[in-house]
């Protein structure tokens, strides 16, 4: 070493390093140390007790303080919390409101009928029979018969966020499983509650499954109204079987068929057409039996909704 | 001794009563907390050391908690609070680890 290099001070290799050198070896505060080595010196002072009180006030409030901040780390924080809270009033508020409306809409729905019953009177049973069966046809009034059940079910999760979409029911199945009730002869369908009607959509939004524009969750519940063993039989055959049965056994979907004595179906509400209009000069075709009407007007546009929609949407893998 | 029972008395209390936090001190809360942490480790160590003192254990404890809580105070007012906090997480991180390590050395001599 030249006399250039300054004196006989060595510099330390990592002398860049002092920061974290010195983080990392003496981690501990080196007050300990030196407060042992007061205290060897002067051998074991005498504990005063204003000294006692004062740590152990300072002690508590400093407890005190952390076990406040780890509470308040672990709350959510206050404004997303109001604002989800905000967000579920409301939800449940449009939710009531629709609920209302929706039995509003009931009530006008038998006050037409019974008015419409009262107008007509006995005199005209064949117009009033008619009435009732383009009723029934339409789907606007609530109907009761035997039929069949089908249940579909979200396939069981411990996380519902990360599931799979392919693992729920999504509209495709529905509007499979709608279709093929259809083509199997049923003459009334409601998927939870909801009439198809001949304005009804199955569609999805996000990840809800919308009949009607209503929202609807697992598990579905199909119901079709019509002889309950030929339903069965026939929607076995066709290919809505077949994809009910992929979906059970590829997918985990819980597919539950039961055939009902009894299902009631709610009316769809009055279907209310703004610019469609009868097409003059072509008279309506006259029903031969309500029945036959029936099932024939209902089916076709349920069939037609159905088929647009499935080519829009594919379940992956089926 | 006395400072562990009175931390241990101001954690029950602290528990029971729930009290809030003002809003204003909220971003400092996380900071905060881990200094106490490495203080806590500090003492434990210290007292498997042998050297255990009351009021140094209270000292460095008070210290980390305003001096950590300053540190991204002053983060926040330039600007840098994100990274000056990452830095004191770091920083108390290491010291954490090595106390506890010594700590693990002590209790189990390995």
């Amino acid at each position: 070493m030249t006399a250039r290099h300054g004196g006989s001070t060595v510099r330390v290799v990592d002398a860049s390093m002092t920061l974290l050198n010195e983080v990392y070896r003496r981690p501990l505060d080196p007050g300990y140390a030196e407060a042992a080595a007061r205290r060897q010196a002067a051998g074991a002072p005498a504990r005063r007790a204003p000294r006692v009180v004062a740590l152990l006030l300072v002690a508590a409030v400093l407890g005190l303080a952390i076990a406040a901040a780890t509470l308040a780390l672990r709350q959510p924080p206050t404004a997303a919390l109001a604002a989800r809270q905000l967000l579920e009033k409301q939800i449940q508020q449009r939710t009531d409101d629709t609920a209302q409306t929706q039995a509003h809409i009931n009530a006008l729905s038998s006050q037409i009928q019974q008015l419409q019953r009262d107008a007509l009177g006995t005199s005209a049973t064949e117009l009033a029979r008619n009435v009732q069966a383009e009723s029934v046809a339409a789907a606007t009034v609530p109907v009761a018969g035997p039929g069949l059940r089908v249940v579909l079910s979200d396939a069981p999760t411990s996380d519902p966020e990360t599931q799979d979409p392919n693992d729920r029911v999504q509209d495709i199945d529905l509007q499979v499983l709608v279709n093929g009730l259809w083509a199997a002869g049923a003459e009334a369908v409601a998927v939870n509650g909801q009439r198809l009607t001949a304005t009804s959509a199955i569609r999805s939004a996000g990840e809800a499954v919308l009949v009607d524009m209503v929202a609807l969750s697992s598990p579905y519940t199909v119901e079709a109204i019509g002889n309950a063993g030929r339903l069965q039989a026939d929607l076995a055959r066709t290919a809505a079987g077949q994809h009910l049965a992929t979906l059970r056994a590829t997918y985990g979907i819980g597919v539950d068929t039961s055939s009902q004595k009894h299902l009631s179906l709610p009316g769809g509400g009055q279907v209310v057409l703004q610019y469609a209009q009868p097409v003059s000069g072509t008279p309506a075709p006259a029903p031969t039996t309500p029945r036959g009407n029936a099932s024939g007007a209902v089916r076709a546009p349920g069939g037609l909704d159905v088929a647009s929609s499935a080519g829009r949407t594919g379940r992956g893998g089926t | 001794m006395i400072a562990v029972i009175g931390l241990v008395v101001g954690v029950v209390a602290g528990l029971w009563l729930q009290p809030t936090v003002p809003i204003e001190l909220q971003p400092y809360l996380p900071i905060a907390v881990v200094a106490a942490l490495d203080a806590l480790f500090g003492g434990l160590r210290a007292m498997l050391d042998g050297i255990f003192d009351d009021r140094v254990f209270l000292t460095s404890f008070l210290s980390n908690v305003v001096v950590a809580a300053l540190i991204v105070f002053l983060g926040d007012q330039l600007g840098v609070g994100q990274q000056l906090s990452t830095a004191v997480v770091v920083v108390l991180g290491i010291r954490i680890f090595s106390n506890a390590a010594s700590i693990r050395r002590h209790l189990f001599k390995a």
